[in-house]
């Protein structure tokens, strides 16, 4: 199992999300954010905005669908063809083991799936 | 070190926080969070749809609404995991969809900024 976290535009999550769902990757956690990146924030004349609103999406994914998805954000997110400087960052991350509370199944990294006693 | 990441109800934080103190995890971080699961239909909607509702069928269709929940990010000792995961689903487990997620992430290390010190001498230890 591997965790995307993917930092993209506001405006570019609507059709991120629309992709992941037609890609049949439906869960995604959402979460709004602040950041600069390589090219220090922007600076228009006198004053640098280094603290540029962003959005986070957190999904978690099967190791064989990592390209995949990975693929799919880059292409939802990305604006115009060719892309430009504050289209964002995609982070990989590995998750050990993963529990849906409501049926209490725990899946491990490995494929096994059991189910936790409470 | 790991890293116990809960995508939790809103109404259920205060008994999660509750439980975690009660059990000895007392450091966690929380947020909020909006989110969608594998797409299963809210079950209100569904009965409202099967009513005849308006409102209700057009939010059948698509599902692309994002539900609001509280992320809880709590960093552990590698042999507390289990007990915070299981503290976690006994108190969050309706049995419901929509109850959450937990995900375990691997940390490399953990420093305390106002010590320096680093490793598991920064984290919640419990006998």
């Amino acid at each position: 199992m591997l965790m995307i976290r993917s930092i993209i535009r506001p405006e570019k999550v609507d059709a991120t999300l629309a992709a992941l769902m037609e890609a049949g990757f439906p869960a995604v956690t959402k979460i709004s954010v602040v950041g600069r990146g390589k090219q220090r924030g922007i600076k228009i004349g006198e004053i640098t905005y280094d603290e540029i609103p962003k959005d986070l999406l957190m999904t978690v994914v099967p190791e064989k669908d990592k390209d995949f998805v990975i693929r799919t954000i880059i292409k939802a997110a990305r604006s115009g063809d060719k892309g430009a400087f504050g289209d964002g960052k995609i982070f990989i991350s590995p998750v050990e083991e993963v529990y849906t509370i409501s049926s209490g199944v725990k899946e491990t990294a490995g494929g096994e799936i059991q189910e936790v006693k409470i | 070190m790991k890293e116990v990441m809960a995508i939790v109800r809103l109404n259920a934080m205060n008994k999660t926080k509750k439980a975690l103190a009660d059990a000895g995890i007392t450091s966690i971080t929380a947020r909020d969070a909006l989110g969608r699961g594998k797409g299963l239909i809210d079950l209100q909607i569904l009965k409202g749809a099967e009513k005849g509702y308006e409102e209700a069928i057009s939010q059948l269709g698509g599902s692309q609404r994002l539900i609001p929940k509280r992320m809880v990010t709590i960093i552990v000792p590698d042999k507390l995991v289990d007990k915070t995961v299981r503290t976690l689903i006994k108190t969050n487990q309706t049995g419901k969809p929509g109850d959450g997620k937990i995900f375990v992430l691997p940390v490399m290390d953990s420093i305390s900024v106002r010590t320096g010190l680093n490793g598991d001498v920064t984290l919640d230890d419990v006998e």
